[in-house]
């Protein structure tokens, strides 16, 4: 087995400061390499330093070996495309939009391989046929899903001929049933050379195997066989990170339905259009007091709009909505939103936020220091804006606030998928606890089949 | 509302500042009057009598310069904040009062803009020649317009945004929702339209003064003293020159203050 890539002592530094602490390894041939982290864990750091795309405000020390010599910055430019690769993260920002896809893949054997037009549209052909393209080839990638235009993507970028791949977050975004696919192309793809993968997803690194690197706020924490790491971590903050997985949670959903709580919204043969086209028809449920209810689906199915129907946001094409409590005010029916810091203006602080709502609806200030405690949220988060706390915190002070308007619906649109992992478990445990102990129903939107498992009373997969 | 400005916004209002320091105290402690004739002492250069001189009929130039002065900024101001008002507040019931509104209100703006802005000035200049109110309201017409369009632009994005739709759904009244998430966002823009909307509102009462349809005499403005001082450029030099310099750094100004973005 040939050591294809080799990193010895190589660290990042700002000026003097240290954003990547000095980290060796080694990419064989045939052994996928996996780095897992959180966001800010400077795993995208060391993928830029391998490859030589660093910004220039930053410096690298220490040795990159390819192939086994140490090459400098401008050698290793010269390897790109035909050696070695990187996968963007978002392929709607790699692609053309303007571009048909077969023509994107056909450039790259045109350009890079020196082709003529005719063997690379056909090398190019065959490509898409490959990843199961064929019949999306003449589209362009706004007329694509997410996991086809990855899928286009990797055809593109592998094209020149590299057989070293690095893959920065290769699946955000995509949704579990895509997940899988791209993850297998991507193993076929470096089958004669080697796959280095970038990710936050346990699942990914399990699923790719080889040897596992966990890194944590630009720290080498644990480092091993795949499986071993996996599955007996020794580092607490890796047995954190596993624990965070959906599928590891423990069970907190009521195995059966508390038949005596009084109904909240019923939802009776509901059907809902989109720009003319019918997103999802009769759909039929209940939701009673206190109870969670999961919604899942792939992603442009109509979970979201699904909730804001419920809302009163947008209409309904047929069917009818009965909301069975009429005492409730209108704004205790509430939304927790996808991506929190666009769900706050940014123009005042936290505080002033709060204070506006205790103002406008006559909230009992000591109400709000014991829910701040709940919610594990300090004090001093009051005095900042919403850009300058992190989104964990940020969802939790959303909670705090549609709390205290006492809710008794409330729609949840994915609200911990732009979370880490372990911010994540712990902000939805926190809402489904909640949630039962003052009554409030929550229906909660889900691509992750995983999480609405364990945490929900009643599934409507759409 | 606090904003940083840059160290050339800082200028731009010293010069603007400066101006104005300068129109108060001529209007208050200069002996003379804008049209107290003094055929004796015409095209005097700067002296100790006459600060910055006397014109052809012998008025004293630092009087005059200091009322043009006066009624430029009087007019520049009035304009933005009538044209901003106006502009803003359109622009904001165009997006919030549903399509009929923002339908009634686009035809009146491709109205106006299908007008060159110059032309319905020149033509409301021309029912009441020389009037200083026609001029304000003819401006301000043609100025909230480009308000208008800035603001209903924006406001499109936040009144979509999940920002203010949580705040409407927790029950925050229009006023509130127009405070935190509108005016934050439309604030900058309208503050740059507002410093380019002060220099046009300037130059267009200069351009009008020097047509003879603005401002009438005896009065001092300053595009009327440019046209009045202009036969006597090669033996006065120092006279034309004032009313032009004072236009540009006017203008100047004003587009300092504007800061960088358009």
């Amino acid at each position: 087995m040939s050591v294809l890539l080799k990193l010895t002592d190589v660290a990042v530094y700002v000026g003097d400061t240290c954003l990547l602490e000095p980290i060796s390894l080694e990419l064989k041939q045939g052994v996928p390499l996996t780095i897992l982290g959180q966001t800010g864990s400077g795993k995208s750091l060391l993928a830029q330093a391998v490859m030589g795309l660093l910004p220039a405000t930053l410096s690298l020390r220490g040795v990159v070996e390819v192939f086994g010599k140490p090459l400098p910055l401008s050698e290793r430019q010269s390897l790109w495309g035909r050696e070695m690769v990187m996968l963007p993260q978002e392929p709607w920002h790699a692609l053309d939009p303007l571009m048909k896809g077969i023509h994107q893949v056909a450039e790259v054997y045109q350009h890079v391989q020196g082709q003529s037009y005719q063997q690379a549209m056909a090398g190019a052909a065959q490509d898409l046929q490959q990843v199961g393209l064929a019949d999306s080839a003449h589209k362009r990638p706004g007329q694509l899903s997410g996991g086809m235009a990855q899928r286009l993507a990797i055809s593109a970028a592998t094209a020149g001929g590299a057989h070293v791949i690095l893959a920065d977050e290769p699946t955000k975004g995509l949704d579990v049933s895509r997940r899988d696919g791209i993850v297998r192309l991507l193993q076929s793809r470096s089958a004669q050379g080697s796959l280095l993968t970038i990710t936050h997803d346990v699942a990914i690194a399990r699923q790719l195997g080889g040897e596992l690197l966990v890194m944590k706020e630009g720290r080498l924490v644990e480092q091993g066989k795949a499986v071993e790491v996996l599955d007996h971590p020794q580092d607490s903050y890796t047995q954190a990170l596993i624990a965070a997985e959906p599928i590891a949670w423990r069970e907190v959903a009521r195995p059966s339905r508390d038949q005596a709580a009084e109904t909240v919204l019923m939802a009776e043969n509901i059907a809902i259009a989109r720009g003319g086209r019918t997103l999802f028809e009769g759909v039929s449920f209940s939701v009673k007091k206190g109870e969670v209810v999961g919604v899942v689906g792939d992603s442009g199915c109509g979970k979201s709009s699904l909730g804001d129907a419920l809302l009163g946001l947008l209409p309904v094409s047929a069917g009818k909505i009965t909301r069975s409590n009429n005492t409730a005010k209108p704004y205790q029916w509430l939304k927790l939103y996808q991506d929190p810091p666009s769900a706050f203006t940014a123009s005042v602080s936290l505080g002033t936020l709060l204070n506006d709502l205790v103002r406008l609806h006559g909230i009992a200030q000591e109400r709000i220091a014991p829910l701040m405690t709940r919610l594990n949220l300090p004090e001093t988060l009051l005095q900042r804006s919403c850009l300058e706390v992190s989104g964990g915190e940020l969802q939790r002070f959303a909670i705090l606030r549609a709390l205290l308007l006492d809710p008794v619906f409330l729609f949840a649109d994915e609200p911990t998928s732009r979370l880490d992992p372990i911010t994540a478990k712990d902000v939805t445990h926190l809402l489904v606890e909640l949630a039962r102990e003052t009554g409030c129903a929550v229906l909660m939107v889900s691509h992750d089949p995983d999480l609405v498992q364990k945490t929900c009373d009643q599934v409507i997969a759409l | 509302m606090t904003r940083t400005m840059t160290r050339s916004q800082w200028a731009g209002l010293s010069v603007l500042l400066g101006l104005l320091v300068f129109s108060f105290m001529g209007m208050v402690f200069s002996p003379y009057s804008i049209s107290q004739q003094d055929l004796n002492a015409v095209l005097d250069p700067p002296s100790m009598v006459h600060w910055l001189g006397t014109d052809h009929f012998g008025r004293s130039m630092f009087t005059r310069m200091a009322h043009a002065v006066g009624l430029s900024f009087a007019l520049g101001v009035l304009c933005v904040v009538t044209s901003s008002l106006l502009g803003t507040a359109l622009g904001v019931w165009a997006v919030w009062g549903g399509k009929k509104v923002d339908h009634a209100l686009g035809v009146v703006v491709n109205i106006l803009l299908a007008l060159p802005g110059l032309v319905v000035v020149l033509l409301f200049a021309a029912i009441v020649p020389g009037s200083f109110w026609i001029l304000y309201l003819a401006i301000s017409l043609v100025q909230w317009v480009e308000y208008f369009r800035v603001v209903r632009a924006i406001t499109q994005n936040v009144i979509e945004s999940p920002a203010r739709q949580s705040s409407h759904m927790m029950g925050f009244g229009r006023w509130y929702q127009f405070k935190r998430h509108i005016w934050p966002a439309i604030a900058p823009s309208v503050f740059t339209l507002a410093a380019f909307g002060g220099a046009n509102a300037i130059l267009t009462m200069a351009s009008l003064g020097f047509v003879y349809v603005g401002i009438q005499p005896p009065l001092a403005e300053l595009g009327l003293m440019t046209v009045e001082l202009f036969p006597f450029y090669s033996d006065a030099p120092w006279l034309l020159a004032q009313p032009l310099v004072v236009i540009a750094l006017m203008v100047f100004g004003f587009h300092l203050l504007a800061g960088k973005r358009v």
